[in-house]
């Protein structure tokens, strides 16, 4: 079953005189509990594709379904409420809320569901043991490395059970040491509890982690290369 | 999410503080501001204002100056509308405007029972009414010059031995001191015996004010001391009219605090939230739709005001409770009281300005470009 579906999806932008056209046409479908790996050089819509997949961007033209709802056609209010419930999102710069604790950054997106207080605590503790920082659940970000912060945004992509994760880079601003945690880490989310994810990145090794990698150019999806799951 | 927003203020603690302080200095005075604004209509606008009336000497301003015969007390009696009349001497220590005034009034002392909103708080009143020397004196004058019961008081040639304090529920009163009207008669240099300053004339329900106020004039025409009538609120008004401009102009303070709160707060959440933008682009990434973004701001501002404002009128409160102020001049007084109504409205107006300064940069982050804010950070 196709979990996120993309039909001629174009979205261009003004950039002075020049007309830019990160993604033409573009047909993608993704299964559940698919592993893909978005690879390309800059400026080939990599990230655009990835926002408006996550509908923080909206599109010129095309249909953009997942789970079978089309997401194209919402209000930005909507578009709130449709992330909220089904979509996690993984930043490069981990983005935590300085002012929070790890927990109460994994717990946030939780606060925009209807869940009971009990079931909250359950769902971020359950994702923090995922990561493995169940111990570091009262530290500020600034009292995490690197690799902690971006295992706690992981966390909180994953607390409120989402349709799709996608994820911006999430190796990018990290060391080789700890890339490779979090790669592993994302691959053990993805086989384990069989959660679909799209995956942004510059990096060759990284993309390999993924079941499905996926090369754009110039705002085309020209290249793939599956790789079954042992 | 409140936690959200009460870590945020909490994390940049020095702004946070720098605001709340600036808020609370600034809605302290709005608050006496007000509190002078609230004492002067209460002086010209209460019940007793409007049904009793002021007789003075015709051209007199201050009370020094107001020599009218004591015996006129019988003949407004007879006329028609008239319930009573209390003949009082004003002795004040100083006829301009002052902040520490002190204003006598001699009188019967079973007639200023009878007739002015007075309840003993602590003493005797029967030895005030039989002492010569005795006096009652207001909450408020006792409060400012630590005065108790017991406690010899001078002042020029005036020294009285207080019997009582007394509270009223006419905020004015409590600046008053009462003596027995011939014990102040007798005190001045230049004999007053059988002279009084004015005449406070109380009128029948039914009695048309301007109507007897009239007659009354008319009346004591052909007698050796003309004399002007007014209702209180108006007499008080005149006589205080140079205080009533500048408290009329005072106003303007008030306006000038609120905008101080204003543009304090307004600074403050456009700093804060301008440095956040990207927090504010996450937080709608993971969900949170752009009304609540907004709200979120307002509810930072909201809050720096409602503290600020708190703090800052619950300081003026308590000042105006147990500063016992009042500003006079000849002889009438103006008390700064605290009110319910002035709390609420200073807790209003903090709210008010509150979502006014957060409204801008509310709305800059419900229409923000999420991916713009994300990658220009």
């Amino acid at each position: 079953m196709n979990i996120l579906e993309l039909r001629n999806v174009t979205k261009s932008f003004r950039k002075g005189d020049e007309t830019i056209t990160p993604l033409h046409n573009v047909d993608l479908d993704v299964r559940q509990g698919e592993f893909v790996s978005l690879m390309g050089p800059s400026g080939s819509g990599k990230s655009t594709l990835l926002n408006v997949v996550s509908g923080i961007d909206h599109v010129d033209s095309g249909v953009i379904r997942v789970n079978s709802q089309e997401i194209t056609s919402l209000s930005r209010g909507q578009l709130a409420d449709w992330r909220a419930a089904n979509l996690g999102y993984i930043f490069q710069t981990h983005n935590l809320v300085p002012v929070l604790t790890a927990y109460e950054n994994v717990e946030l997106p939780t606060l925009l569901l209807k869940l009971s207080a009990g079931e909250r605590r359950a769902r971020v503790e359950l994702a923090l043991e995922a990561v493995g920082l169940s111990d570091r659940a009262g530290h500020y970000p600034r009292q995490l490395s690197g690799g902690q912060e971006q295992r706690v945004g992981i966390a909180r992509a994953i607390v409120s059970h989402p349709t799709v994760v996608v994820a911006d880079e999430p190796t990018g601003s990290l060391d080789a040491e700890t890339s490779l945690q979090v790669q592993s880490l994302l691959k053990r989310l993805n086989q384990e509890l069989n959660i679909t994810l799209l995956m942004v990145t510059h990096d060759a090794h990284v993309a390999t982690i993924a079941t499905r990698q996926l090369y754009l150019d110039r705002g085309k999806l020209v290249e793939e290369l599956r790789v079954e799951r042992q | 999410m409140f936690n959200y927003v009460l870590k945020t203020l909490i994390r940049h603690r020095t702004r946070s503080l720098l605001t709340v302080t600036g808020a609370a200095v600034a809605i302290f005075v709005y608050c006496i501001v007000g509190s002078v604004q609230e004492g002067l209509y209460r002086l010209t606008s209460g019940a007793d204002a409007d049904r009793r009336l002021i007789v003075f000497q015709e051209n007199r301003f201050c009370p020094t100056t107001s020599r009218l015969p004591e015996d006129y007390a019988v003949k407004i009696g007879k006329i028609a509308g008239v319930k009573d009349v209390l003949p009082i001497q004003v002795w004040t220590n100083n006829c301009r405007a002052s902040l520490d005034i002190v204003v006598f009034n001699g009188a019967d002392p079973k007639k200023i029972q009878s007739m002015r909103p007075v309840k003993l708080a602590s003493g005797s009143w029967s030895q005030f009414e039989t002492q010569r020397d005795a006096a009652v004196i207001g909450r408020n004058i006792a409060m400012r010059r630590g005065l108790k019961v017991g406690d010899q008081f001078t002042i020029g040639d005036i020294s009285v031995r207080i019997a009582g304090v007394f509270q009223s529920e006419v905020p004015s009163e409590e600046n008053l001191i009462y003596t027995h009207l011939a014990f102040l008669q007798n005190s001045q240099r230049n004999e007053s015996v059988g002279l009084v300053t004015q005449h406070e004339v109380l009128l029948q329900p039914s009695a048309d004010a301007d109507r007897v106020a009239t007659e009354i004039d008319v009346q004591l025409r052909a007698s050796s001391v003309a004399t002007k009538t007014r209702r209180k609120g108006a007499f008080q008004a005149s006589t205080l009219s140079d205080l009533v401009d500048l408290i009329g102009f005072a106003h303007w303070l008030g306006y000038a605090c609120v905008g101080l709160v204003l543009s304090l707060v307004a600074t403050t959440t456009i700093m804060s939230v301008q440095d956040r933008m990207q927090e504010y682009a996450v937080l709608q990434t993971i969900g949170v739709r752009p009304l609540g973004t907004l709200r979120l701001v307002l509810a930072e501002s909201v809050l720096l005001c409602l503290v600020g404002g708190g703090i800052g009128s619950g300081f003026a409160l308590i000042a105006l409770q147990f500063g016992g102020f009042a500003i006079g001049a000849e002889g009438a007084t103006i008390a700064f009281k605290p009110s319910l109504w002035l709390g609420l409205s200073s807790l209003g107006t903090s709210l008010c300005v509150g979502l006014v300064a957060g409204l801008p940069p509310a709305i800059q982050t419900a229409r923000m470009s999420i991916v713009n804010s994300l990658r220009t950070a």
